[in-house]
């Protein structure tokens, strides 16, 4: 096998239709998921600073309400009015209508004591004057705890504000129900992991978590959010689990309490990561598709190209056997040509040699003997040598003829009986059985008729000589056909029963001065002639034959248009 | 009966010769021309019945020649003598006012059955020639005389 002469057009093809389509497809794809994880990026985290954002205002203005309620009732009514328990209960009664965050309601005179008390617990007569929230509200005026436990061992807050009347400094506390300050806080829904949590100024739950941290627990990640800012920070954080979360914080003004709302990071961009399995399986089908079209393109390129190259080899190849012939052909009838000036002159002087010897008989001056015999002998034999020279520069003047045909439209089922007419009487005399099988129905042909006789004579002749060769002068059969072949042609097929052409000849019949007659007999000129004649009206001519069976010639000839 | 002149022409001086040994022999008078040229000059001077031409020769080729000849020497008959196997040139040679042609190479016998055929064919010719001129001068000897007198 010899190696494929399109192996690397062939990977330059697939290449560049690999390539070509791959690279902008895949920037594509590469530029649509760049815009869109940070476009997706910038609205995620845009939603999450808008919660942030909101979920403070609400935490800050519940605070703020829950103050101003106290500071409503500081203003309204005096100490000594709610140092009685049974006002401070109907003024909490009112508190709790509107807001049932309230869990208790104490009254404290400016030495920290505990004067009314209304809540679930026994605490009115406790003194607070050393607590750390009691100095703050008496120094500040107003105090918000943390969460923490106290007496109470319950995790609560408290918001406390101080008043100075003429008589005396005192102070109204009231506790916030965790629970439902854990409500508020962590009534955000974001995704499905989504979570809002507030933090005290040490990293101190004040609300509990959803996903696991419980109030006055520490957070571990406390670290992770920095110090104090100003508005909202957001940020990528991984917390000590290993989650990758989305982080959004932010600190409320009034209280150093710190907001955070974080979502997982796998939640927060789920549309990213569907979108990434999409990419990925739009550039496996479509790499898939590229290359597959690929190839089949590059294999039915390739495929043309090697065929198209056959079909080009073998028209050089008929060129090049026609145009040998031609050169042949030519070349023969110039040296044809120059050889009958040479031989006209022997066969001038031939005519005056045997003249001169007739003469010489005549007047007796030659006297008959075995000597004068060997001369007229040898005289004739010059003749007739020169004469064998003469017909086989006529043959090769013949084929090498360079006059173009005279086509014309020739009806085969007249024009073949005539051609065989000529050849019945030779073919009769050998014994040979002459059929025909010509359709009426065939279209004509275009073709020189008189080349067209000479190629159908020379190929009869042949045949006849053939079968003679075999079968001496009977049981010859010769067949002559004519029938309707595919693409507007017609198939003339001459068959005979004749010894056959050996296989290692079978190739070169057609080739000029090529025969297997002996010395002599033949030019070896006949078959190219035919060949040649044929090859110039469009047609073409094969052979096909056993040794001992027989020879069939085959022209396939254009009909007429 | 005029005994028939024939000129051979061909650029092959021994064919020229031998041939001309060989009608000579035959008992025709025979002249020979080695070129077109010279066969015109010879023609200007000698009374030849019948024109042997190569179609291939050096210089002015047969068929020049051939129309050459017709033109000056129109009685003249011109075999035309082709080495050349196919009919084209002999039916050039035909169009171009030869009578007849010959392939080389040919037999001196062929040679001269053809050159008799085309000095028949000139005697009639010539006869006919003859005839039309008695006719004419029956009809009027006075336009004969005059047609003496001018040409």
């Amino acid at each position: 096998m010899k190696p494929n002469p399109y192996g690397a057009l062939k990977k330059t093809i697939l290449t560049c239709m690999i390539l070509v389509p791959f690279i902008p497809f895949i920037l594509v794809l590469g530029i649509g998921y760049y815009y869109f994880t940070i476009s997706l990026e910038t609205s995620t985290i845009f939603a999450m600073k808008r919660i942030v954002e909101d979920h403070r205002q609400m935490i800050e203005s519940f605070l703020r309400e829950r103050t101003a309620d106290l500071n409503y009732i500081l203003n309204s009514e005096s100490f000594d009015y709610l140092g009685q328990a049974e006002n401070l209960r109907n003024v909490f009664e009112h508190l709790r209508k509107v807001s049932n965050a309230f869990v208790d309601l104490g009254i404290f005179n400016e030495n920290g004591l505990h004067v009314a008390y209304i809540g679930p617990f026994q605490l009115s007569g406790r003194n607070y004057q050393n607590t750390s929230w009691f100095r703050e509200v008496m120094k500040e005026g107003y105090y918000i705890s943390d969460v923490f436990l106290g007496y109470r061992q319950i995790p609560h807050f408290i918001i406390a504000i101080a008043k100075s009347d003429t008589e005396q400094r005192w102070v109204i506390r009231a506790t916030i129900d965790t629970q439902i300050f854990n409500e508020l806080v962590e009534g955000v829904s974001i995704g499905k992991t989504g979570e809002a949590y507030l933090l005290d100024a040490g990293g101190v739950f004040q609300t509990e978590r959803r996903s696991g941290g419980s109030l006055t627990q520490k957070d571990p990640d406390y670290r992770k959010y920095g110090p104090a800012h100003d508005g909202i920070k957001t940020f990528l954080g991984t917390d000590t689990k290993g989650e990758q979360y989305l982080y959004a914080t932010t600190w409320l003004k009034d209280k150093s309490w710190l907001l955070v709302v974080r979502q997982k990071k796998a939640d927060a961009f789920k549309s990213l990561q569907k979108a990434s399995y999409l990419i990925v399986l739009i550039s496996l089908a479509g790499g898939a598709v590229i290359i597959g079209v690929a190839f089949y393109l590059t294999g039915r390129i390739i495929w043309r190209m090697e065929r198209m190259d056959a079909e080009k080899n073998q028209l050089g190849e008929q060129l090049i056997h026609a145009g040998r012939l031609a050169e042949i052909g030519e070349m023969a009838a110039g040296f044809a040509h120059e050889i009958n000036n040479p031989l006209q002159i022997m066969k001038s002087e031939h005519t005056l040699i045997s003249m001169i010897l007739a003469d010489l008989k005549a007047k007796g001056e030659l006297i008959e003997s075995e000597d004068v015999a060997d001369l007229e002998d040898s005289v004739s034999q010059i003749k007739h040598q020169v004469d064998r020279c003469a017909e086989i520069t006529q043959a090769i003047l013949k084929f090498g003829r360079k006059s173009e045909p005279v086509p014309e439209d020739v009806v085969l089922c007249t024009f073949i009986p005539e051609i065989i007419g000529m050849v019945a009487k030779k073919a009769s005399v050998h014994g040979i059985g002459v059929k025909q099988n010509i359709s009426d129905s065939l279209p004509p042909i275009h073709g020189d008729p008189s080349q067209l006789q000479q190629v159908m004579i020379n190929l009869l002749n042949n045949a006849i000589d053939a079968i003679v060769a075999r079968h001496g002068f009977s049981g010859g059969e010769l067949i002559v056909e004519a029938l309707p072949s595919e693409n507007n042609h017609v198939d003339i097929r001459i068959s005979d029963n004749g010894i056959g052409i050996r296989s290692e000849n079978l190739p070169k019949v057609f080739t000029p001065f090529f025969t297997t007659k002996p010395l002599g007999k033949g030019t070896g000129l006949g078959l190219s002639v035919c060949f040649g004649i044929i090859h110039k009206i469009g047609g073409e001519m094969s052979v096909d034959s056993q040794e001992n069976v027989g020879t069939t010639f085959t022209i396939r000839i254009p009909t007429a248009v | 009966m005029e005994k028939m002149k024939i000129m051979l022409v061909d650029d092959e001086e021994r064919f020229l010769s031998t041939t001309k040994k060989l009608l000579i022999k035959k008992g025709y008078e025979t002249l020979t021309a080695a070129s077109g040229a010279e066969a015109l000059e010879i023609l200007k001077q000698r009374n030849i019945h019948i024109v042997i031409l190569d179609v291939k020769m050096p210089g002015m080729d047969g068929i020049a020649t051939l129309k050459e000849i017709k033109k000056q020497f129109p009685l003249v008959e011109v075999i035309m003598l082709t080495g050349h196997a196919t009919v084209e040139s002999a039916i050039e040679g035909l169009k171009s006012g030869a009578t007849d042609y010959l392939m080389k190479p040919t037999e001196v016998d062929d040679l001269l059955q053809k050159a008799e055929e085309a000095f028949e064919k000139r005697q009639r010719l010539e006869e006919k020639i003859r005839l039309a001129q008695g006719r004419k001068f029956m009809k009027s000897p006075r336009e004969i005389i005059r047609d003496q007198s001018t040409s």
